[in-house]
């Protein structure tokens, strides 16, 4: 569904991405794992068409999508949630989950859609009219991946929906997103910064870090952890000559 | 008392006038981040089109005569090409810019268009005598209020009151404060980034109109420069009410129509010419002490 | 960064100042050639230029150093111009015209020089007294409050009837500024700018340009450089504006606003905000181009025909040149770079890279 072919990404004289390649296929949760700074923002907002690749192509369904607007890239299926839970914080919560149905073409089916999600998250019920920037962090980060849902992807990006959430809520934001997948058959890139939870669920992963994939395999059999913590940690390696390691942003 | 009555609705209809320009100016800055000096030149435009293109004193309506209903129509259909032909040509491909060089573009954009219409109209004011049978008063009492007062703060109204529900009410209008808010954002939910700035710059090009037909019918004078101080004083409105709050761009124009006014009738005569002045140096005031405007808010629009 | 290399105390000075010393003679010879063939109205459209190069060279001792778009600064040249004709127009004049200036003013005729020395310092107080407040404002804040404070000046000195003759102009300040005395100023003028700039203040002030956090963790006060940077281009703006007032002879406020702050910007934004090289180059391009249109305003013959075209197609030549570098090439036509030293290592390797 996706093939990503070793692309590069530079802010300024700042190198984000040094040649990353990956693919993920249509039903599949893949996984990126990597610390702070690797890279992992910067490969999804260059699929979502946030940012451009100096080098290298982006194929969605063996279309390259160089120089494609990030909406249009949105109208061909792929919904990103960034990092940090862009809520419009001014906009009522029912304005936010529609924002993204606006392009949709089946404009009927929408009420009966948010309908659906609304079940899912019944704390944005209660809250559908106040503004979005009055909800909680977790309602927020339900929030922003409850919208992308009414964008109908095929393919959803999300940046790291663990970032600065209880543990509870995590595992909830985890169980809508299979669930999401099972109903809707859903494709997902997710980023993370650490393995342990995405582990379970995950088909494929890839470690990324200093804007290098570091490893790459089945899930099952990095099962133990061992391989993982080697490639985020470097361990073993000559230290990294690349010092330019900044936040991506998305 | 009957004094101080005048020279409130004086304030109310000459703060109309700043509100719709500062909703112009407001509406773009939200969501491109442009402080754009070439409002009062859109203005300008909406004036001269009323005109046959001569370089005579006396200006020969054209449009101008045409029945109101098919003239507003026309002058607002013209100012809103101009706003996005220069969209089109200056600020699309300037989309990656920051807020100072956006700035400066637009003072070009104003620079080509002032001297546009002084290529084709000549340099010197014209006279031109639009809707002469709003002078009417209306009589209250001892308070006499121009009938033309009276339709400013309508239409002003009116057209705030629209745009509200546009804003509230359409899908246009709320991908368009999706945008305000976080462009980025709303592109990646699939909302079409140029349209929606073109939409704001027309809908900023119908406001300059209405400013344009109702400032003429008060003053009866064009010249190439007019709109400028209007935007000028839209600028003082915005940062004063706050920049990117169209609540707060509202409530800095009929503040600032209110200052002008009251300071024009109660400083002493010899302080009286610096009035602008005085606006101005509040303008410097208010950024250095309330940045984010006078008006407690961030937001693009107010909840009503 | 100049490339670091072992080499005498005498050729290192010289690599530091070869750009000034490169722009000064680029003047010299324009003015040198200008002066021996040119027409009078060339000597008029030279000593033009020179004083708006002065001018361009003060905005950029503000904007290039600090990073802050200023649309303010025309309002110094208007301060500088005001104050310098103060001084040097006839007293009898002033009697009956400006019955509000102190009577130091009032009473006396200066000669022209202290006259210059008076504009800067009177737009350098100006610029102090301001810019205390607000070079706390950076990034569109800070551009707006310049805006504001090009207004308050605008607005006083054509409303402050006994002071400066409000609407009614300033006349009879003597027309002394030709072509050198311009020059001279101008290589003052690009001295100093050039002396801030790659001083401790210049280069700690363009530090805090890229990265305004990491100079102040750093304890540098970025409020304070910013004003010293902002004061110094105030005079030198200060000065242009004396010599505009002593080459046009009369004086209206309106001079010193919109467009001409426009054109002067133009030229900044032209050249390239980022170089005193695209200060000059910026004014000299400028310049070139509206003298050409200019002419073909008036008509010019060709073959059997007169090729004309419309009155104000230089101005609007000038915004669509403008804008064109704005989208096509963002850090002007020098791209932010001096000029380079020609002679060493440096510039022999990079001539063998662009050979093979």
């Amino acid at each position: 569904m996706l093939a990503i072919d070793d692309i590069h990404v530079s802010y300024g004289r700042l190198r984000a991405l040094k040649g990353i390649s990956l693919t993920v296929a249509k039903g599949e949760i893949v996984c990126l794992i990597g610390p702070n700074g690797a890279g992992k923002s910067t490969t999804l907002a260059a699929v979502a068409g946030g940012v451009a690749a100096t080098k290298g192509h982006i194929r969605l369904e063996g279309k390259d999508l160089a120089g494609t607007r990030p909406e249009a890239i949105a109208r061909m299926g792929v919904s990103l949630v960034p990092e940090g839970r862009h809520v419009f914080g001014t906009l009522s919560v029912a304005e936010n989950l529609r924002v993204g149905t606006y392009m949709r073409a089946d404009r009927g089916a929408v009420a009966a859609d948010i309908e659906r999600v609304l079940a899912m998250f019944p704390r944005l019920r209660e809250r559908i009219a106040s503004p979005a920037g009055r909800l909680s962090g977790g309602e927020q980060q339900m929030l922003v991946i409850a919208r992308a849902l009414l964008t109908k992807p095929r393919l959803l990006l999300v940046d790291e929906p663990s970032l600065g959430l209880a543990p509870k809520i995590v595992d909830q934001v985890y169980e809508i997103l299979l669930e999401a997948r099972k109903q809707e058959g859903l494709t997902l890139l997710i980023n993370e910064q650490s393995s342990h939870r995405i582990l379970k669920h995950a088909d494929r992963i890839y470690v990324i870090r200093n804007g290098h994939i570091q490893l790459a395999g089945a899930a099952a059999d990095l099962a133990d952890g061992e391989a993982i913590k080697r490639a985020y940690f470097g361990f073993g390696e000559a230290a990294s000559s690349d010092a330019n390691e900044e936040e991506d942003a998305a | 008392m009957i004094g101080f009555l005048q020279n409130l609705a004086d304030a109310l209809s000459l703060g109309s006038l700043y509100a719709l320009a500062a909703l112009g100016v407001g509406l773009l800055f939200g969501i491109l981040r442009l402080v754009n000096f070439a409002h009062g030149d859109f203005i300008s435009i909406g004036a001269y089109a009323l005109i046959v293109p001569s370089f005579e004193v006396t200006a020969q309506l054209f449009i101008g005569t045409w029945n109101w209903s098919l003239m507003i129509p026309a002058v607002t259909l013209i100012v809103v090409i101009v706003a996005l032909i220069s969209d089109a040509l200056v600020f699309r491909p300037l989309r990656r810019a920051n807020a100072p060089t956006l700035m400066i573009a637009s003072f070009a954009v104003s620079y080509v268009i002032q001297n546009g219409i002084l290529m084709v109209y000549g340099a010197r004011p014209k006279a031109a005598n639009l809707w002469s049978g709003l002078d009417a008063p209306i009589l209250l009492g001892d308070l006499r209020i121009p009938l033309l007062q009276v339709v400013t703060i309508g239409v002003t109204l009116a057209l705030m009151a629209l745009l509200t529900l546009f804003l509230k009410r359409t899908p246009y209008g709320v991908m368009m404060r999706a945008a305000a808010e976080d462009f980025r954002m709303a592109q990646y939910l699939g909302v079409r980034g140029n349209f929606v700035i073109g939409l704001a710059f027309a809908i900023s090009g119908i406001l300059a109109t209405a400013v344009s037909l109702l400032y003429l019918s008060q003053t009866g004078t064009l010249g190439p420069t007019m709109g400028v101080p209007l935007a000028l004083f839209a600028f003082v409105a915005t940062v004063i009410g706050g920049m990117g709050s169209l609540l707060g761009a509202v409530v800095g124009g009929f503040l600032v129509g209110f200052i002008v006014i009251m300071l024009q009738a109660y400083l002493p005569e010899d302080l009286r010419v610096f009035r602008d002045a005085f606006a101005f140096t509040f303008v410097i005031l208010i950024l250095l002490f309330r940045p984010s405007g006078i008006v407690p808010t961030r937001a693009f629009i107010e909840r009503v | 960064m100049a490339p670091v290399s072992k080499s005498t105390p005498h050729a290192s000075m010289l690599r530091r100042y070869w750009p000034l010393a490169a722009l000064c003679a680029i003047l010299t010879v324009l003015v040198g050639v200008g002066s021996l063939i040119g027409s009078d109205q060339l000597q008029v459209t030279l000593t033009e230029m020179l004083i708006r190069l002065i001018v361009v060279v003060g905005i950029y001792t503000f904007i290039g150093n600090a990073g802050i778009l200023s649309f303010g600064h025309i309002g110094f040249m208007c301060v500088g111009a005001y104050a310098a004709a103060w001084a040097t127009v006839d007293p009898t004049w002033k009697q009956m015209m400006l019955t509000g200036l102190p009577d130091f003013l009032q009473q006396n005729q200066y000669g022209f020089l202290p006259a210059v020395a008076g504009a800067a310092v009177l737009a350098g107080l100006v610029a102090l007294v301001i810019g205390a407040a607000i070079m706390r404002l950076s990034g569109i804040a800070g551009s707006i409050a310049t805006f504001a404070l090009l207004a308050i000046v605008n607005s006083v000195y054509s409303n402050w009837e006994s002071v400066t003759a409000a609407t009614s102009s300033i006349i009879g300040v003597p027309a002394v500024v030709g072509p050198w005395v311009a020059w001279m100023f101008a290589i003052g003028a690009l001295v100093l700018a050039y002396v801030f700039q790659v001083s401790r203040f210049g280069l700690m002030l363009r530090a805090s340009r890229d990265d305004e956090v990491a100079a102040k963790s750093s304890g540098v006060n970025v409020v304070r450089m910013r004003l010293i940077a902002f004061v110094v281009s105030a005079m030198i703006v200060g000065v242009a504006g004396a010599l505009y007032a002593h080459f046009l002879g009369i004086l209206t406020a309106d001079t010193f606003y919109l467009s001409m702050t426009f054109v002067t910007l133009a030229m900044l934004v032209v050249g390239g905000v980022g170089s005193l090289f695209g200060a000059v180059a910026g004014v000299i391009v400028v310049t070139v181009i509206v003298e050409v249109l200019r002419h073909i305003e008036a008509g010019v013959p060709l073959g059997g025909i007169t090729i004309q075209i419309p009155q104000g197609s230089q101005e609007i030549g000038l915004g669509i040149a403008m804008a064109l570098i704005l989208i096509f090439r963002p850090a002007g036509l020098t791209r932010g770079n001096e000029i380079a030293f020609p002679f060493g290592r440096a510039a022999r390797r990079k001539r063998k890279a662009a050979a093979s």
